[in-house]
């Protein structure tokens, strides 16, 4: 072998051995220019904007005011309410209808296991929007649903559904489902049966098997269907907007009609910051309610 | 069915805005449309009406002697929902569809130049939203030509925002502009406007609904606010809701006149309502008509006429309503100018102007085009939308400028009565 092949392969490894260590960052790398340039920065431009004050005709300046933070946590109290009231309404429904469902494909699935899941998601491939506009007809007071009660005298002919919080909540239930179906369902069916038999070896119940093997196991998927349904419902505004009326109003509305109605940005930008503290707070609370773990599964 | 179809053809959901000329009285270019002409007021000196900016010195172009250049495309017009006539699937599901417009149609085949018309405005507010970062930043819109109500429309020039508008381009606009509609101080000489249709805000309502539900039509506001609010709608846009509910309470709906305590006294009016359900839409209203949802409400004059069924009626209320004007405007920056100036010019065509207007039942800018429309239609003279008649002529108002302080308050009002306040 010649020496500058021998040069070369040593330098190589040399190369190979200072970049070792750097690995795991070039891989981090996009991943963190992305939060850096779509989280970070916006974050920042949106902590200065809620401490700034002015007029969109005169532009805004940062005066560090506390104004806008002292106006969002007085003036907005029944939405914030709504807000985490039919937030926590539309996961604990999401919960309830999901969980059977998940076990069921889980469990009972069989080889239909991929349509049922299908089916799940196949709804979601229509927009967001046009599912929410369609709820205003079937559930419109002379739609499919009420229309034929009301014809049969089932129910007093002034009955709406539309324009209530019960229709809020029943939108946000609806749009979110998946989000809470599909990580029960990957945790339920991760179980192994086996756990299940060895519990009922044991004299477990059905019911005790359930309660002290299956829902156990489940739970990182309680953790994260939860979590993927509470946060986003929080700051939902279609739903309220679509299906609501003004007393029914959630934060994201306020949010919305802030920026857009009143070009009041300074209001809005303080009052998207103090959502996301509050959900970062609930979060970390709930993570150590729950175990950190389970967020990894 | 058919009658329907040729008649009352068209549809629209649009939502306008109000508009007025805050001060050129509107009934007088009804009263114009009778062939009378009048000329437009001046604004009373509490109003605040934005002015265009002083006229910067611009290249003087040799007129006529320069060759005009070969029109440049696609031509961008942001449009609210359905406001020209049109065939076919598109006319069927009241949504214009590449190809579905004749007018647009016979324009590309004239200029050999293409069209991109979206509808994409469902309120002034919001798509103001879309386009104000680009037009503070100096940048383009991305839009040749947008269509705005006068307030909005005011603010834009007032701020630079627009396109002087090269007159030689527009001969049809210059001489067939209604007299009434000219001389608006927010833009006296239309340098950076031309009004694309007029309208009226008043009650919509489903009669089969109200029947069956024992209640009588409203033939005006006070039976309109008398049915169980959860079963109307009042409207997003602020002008008209608070315009209408000024004259509900007896008040004038006049701008120089309107006082902060007068806004409260609508607002103390309405909330009761709002708290068991009343709610403020757009040009939703039109789904919530057809889902039955909605037994009466506050709606723009064309609406439904056209989208509705026959059960659907659209009336004059008894204490009066509101009008505005909706008009198009090329924003800074537009890549295609010229194109955008040789559209205006082709809509301001007496008869092309008629086919449009007697599609959306709005009432034309243009001189002209009552004529036009009864040669077309000889049943659409008699049509109250097209041809308002003259006692509701008489209960027009204009409210779309006022003082800062004004404007405040009816936004903080407005927003507390929508529940976002």
């Amino acid at each position: 072998m010649t020496a500058p092949a021998l040069a070369l392969k040593a330098s190589k490894g040399g190369l190979r051995q200072r970049i070792r260590p750097l690995i795991p960052y070039l891989l981090l790398a996009p991943g963190i220019l992305w939060l850096l340039v779509f989280f970070v920065v916006p974050a920042i431009q949106m902590f200065l904007m809620s401490v700034s004050s002015g007029s969109l005709d005169e532009g805004f300046k940062v005066t560090f005011s506390t104004r806008a933070y002292e106006r969002a946590l007085t003036r907005f109290g029944p939405q914030f309410s709504n807000s985490l009231l039919f937030a926590g309404l539309a996961t604990a429904a999401t919960f309830l209808i999901g969980f059977p469902v998940a076990y069921t494909i889980a469990f009972r699935g069989g080889r239909y296991k991929n349509f049922l899941l299908f089916l799940v998601i196949a709804p979601f491939f229509t927009s967001f929007l046009i599912r929410t506009i369609s709820w205003k007809v079937l559930l419109g007071d002379e739609g499919p649903v009420l229309g034929p009660l009301k014809d049969a005298h089932l129910i007093p002919q002034a009955v709406s559904v539309t324009g209530t919080a019960f229709a809020v909540v029943a939108g946000i239930t609806y749009n979110f489902l998946p989000f809470m179906v599909l990580p029960l369902y990957v945790a339920l069916e991760k179980i192994d049966p086996k756990l299940i038999e060895a519990a009922n070896d044991l004299y477990a119940s059905r019911w005790q098997a359930f309660r002290r093997v299956t829902f156990p196991l489940a739970l990182p998927g309680v953790f994260a269907g939860s979590i993927l349904t509470f946060i986003p419902a929080l700051g939902d505004f279609i739903n309220a907007e679509l299906l609501g009326n003004p007393k029914t109003q959630m934060i994201g509305n306020v949010i919305q009609s802030r920026f857009i109605e009143a070009n009041d940005y300074p209001t809005a930008a303080a009052l998207s910051f103090i959502l996301m503290l509050g959900i970062l707070f609930a979060v970390t609370v709930y993570g150590r309610a729950l175990g950190t773990e389970q967020l990894t599964g | 069915m058919n009658e329907a179809k040729t008649g009352v053809e068209q549809r629209i959901g649009r939502r306008a805005f109000l508009k007025g000329s805050a001060l050129a009285g509107f009934g007088a270019f009804l009263a114009a449309c009778a062939g009378t002409s009048s000329q437009a007021p001046s604004a009373p000196a509490s109003i605040n009406v934005p002015t265009p900016p002083p006229a910067s010195p611009s290249p003087s172009v040799a007129p006529s002697a320069t060759p005009k250049p070969a029109p440049t495309g696609p031509l961008k017009w942001a449009q609210w929902p359905a406001y020209i006539d049109l065939v076919g699937k598109a006319a069927d599901l009241l949504k214009y569809l590449p190809g579905s417009s004749p007018t647009l149609e016979a324009f590309k085949k004239q200029y050999n130049v293409d069209v991109d018309y979206e509808e994409k405005i469902q309120a002034n507010e919001t798509f103001l939203a879309t386009i104000r970062p680009q037009l503070v930043a100096g940048a383009p819109t991305g839009w040749d030509m947008i269509t705005v109500t006068d307030w909005l429309a005011a603010k834009l020039i007032s701020k630079g925002w627009i396109e002087k508008i090269d007159q030689s381009n527009v001969p049809n606009c210059v001489a067939n502009l209604r007299a009434p509609l000219k001389n608006q101080p927010w833009d006296p000489n239309q340098e950076y406007h031309y009004p694309w249709q007029s309208g009226m805000t008043g009650i919509g309502y489903n009669k089969a609904t109200l029947t069956k539900n024992g209640k009588p039509e409203p033939k005006s506001l006070a039976d309109l606010w008398a049915l169980p609010p959860d079963k109307i709608t009042f409207l997003n846009e602020k002008r008209d809701t608070f315009g209408l509910g000024l004259l509900k309470l007896g008040k004038s709906a006049d701008p120089a006149t309107t006082t902060l305590a007068d806004l409260q006294a609508v607002h103390d009016d309405i909330k009761p309502m709002a708290d068991k359900g009343l709610r403020f839409v757009g040009n939703e209203y039109l789904q919530d008509f057809a889902a039955k949802k909605t037994w009466a409400a506050m709606t723009w004059s064309g609406d439904l006429a056209s989208y509705g069924t026959e059960d659907d009626h659209w009336i004059a209320p008894t204490e009066g309503v509101m009008i505005w004007t909706d008009n198009v405007l090329i924003p800074k920056g537009a890549a295609n100018k010229y194109t955008a100036e040789l559209m205006m010019n082709f809509c301001y065509d007496p008869t092309i102007a008629a086919k449009i207007a007697n599609y959306v039942y709005y009432v034309s800018p243009v001189n002209g085009v009552n004529d036009a429309i009864k040669k077309l239609d000889p049943s659409a003279a008699s049509n109250p939308l097209l041809f308002p008649p003259a006692d509701v002529i008489a209960r027009m108002h204009n409210w779309q400028f006022f003082s800062d302080e004004i404007e405040q308050q009816l936004n903080d009002l407005y927003l507390d009565l929508a529940g976002t306040g």
